[in-house]
């Protein structure tokens, strides 16, 4: 099991859902998914490394 | 079925006149369908893509919950926190009531013990319990965004 993958798709999945909720114009819809998912797999990642050391 | 633009029971008296969206409510119905099968609110108050948009995430996040082994949360006794577990999931709808059958059975949801003798289904020792659960919890919690998005979309808030 990739965790890694799943971390993607349950992002993906929350992108779209908040694009939808909370805009609706495309070009608006496209900027929050965006946002939103770089926000979820990037910040993870981040944290992920920043974590590391604690053991 | 469509938004009620009349004031429903509860014996208020603000006025419906007031300017747009003041004094509206919406059909407990649409309210309840919305929330048991995903995406039918959207779908009944004409927003159509919206509405498969909602139903496809809701459904792959909670097939996905499912096929990770993740557990759906059902009250515990001396566990009043699981309440809030189980009410989040419970936003799943009918995908969670169809999981609870399929976990325990018709026999097991209507023992004695109801509700405290469910099970959530799920393996804990699986690799993807805890991503599983996350799925689910999740895929419930956007459901009950949606009933709330439905809401405020019936009563003119939103468009």
């Amino acid at each position: 099991m990739d965790h890694f993958l799943l971390l993607v798709w349950h992002a993906l999945l929350v992108a779209v859902f908040f694009a939808f909720l909370w805009r609706s114009d495309a070009r608006g819809r496209k900027i929050l998914f965006v946002k939103t998912f770089l926000i979820m797999v990037v910040g993870a990642m981040a944290l992920g490394w920043l974590m590391f050391p604690i053991p | 079925m469509t938004a009620d633009k009349s004031r429903g029971g509860g014996g208020s008296s603000r006025s419906q006149s007031e300017g747009d969206g003041e004094g509206r409510s919406v059909s407990k119905a649409l309210l309840f369908l919305a929330w048991l099968i995903p995406g039918l609110g959207h779908w009944i108050l004409g927003k159509r893509v919206r509405a498969l948009v909602f139903a496809s995430v809701i459904f792959a996040a909670f097939v996905t919950g499912v096929v990770l082994d993740g557990e759906i949360a059902v009250p515990q006794q001396n566990s009043p926190l699981s309440w809030f577990f189980a009410l989040g999931c419970l936003g799943n709808g009918i995908l969670y009531l169809l999981r609870l059958v399929w976990v325990n059975g018709l026999d097991g949801l209507l023992s004695s013990a109801f509700p405290y003798g469910l099970h959530g289904g799920g393996d804990p020792v699986a690799a993807g319990f805890f991503y599983g659960k996350t799925f689910l919890y999740t895929a419930g919690l956007m459901n009950l965004l949606v009933v709330l998005d439905v809401h405020d979309i019936g009563i003119g808030e939103k468009s």
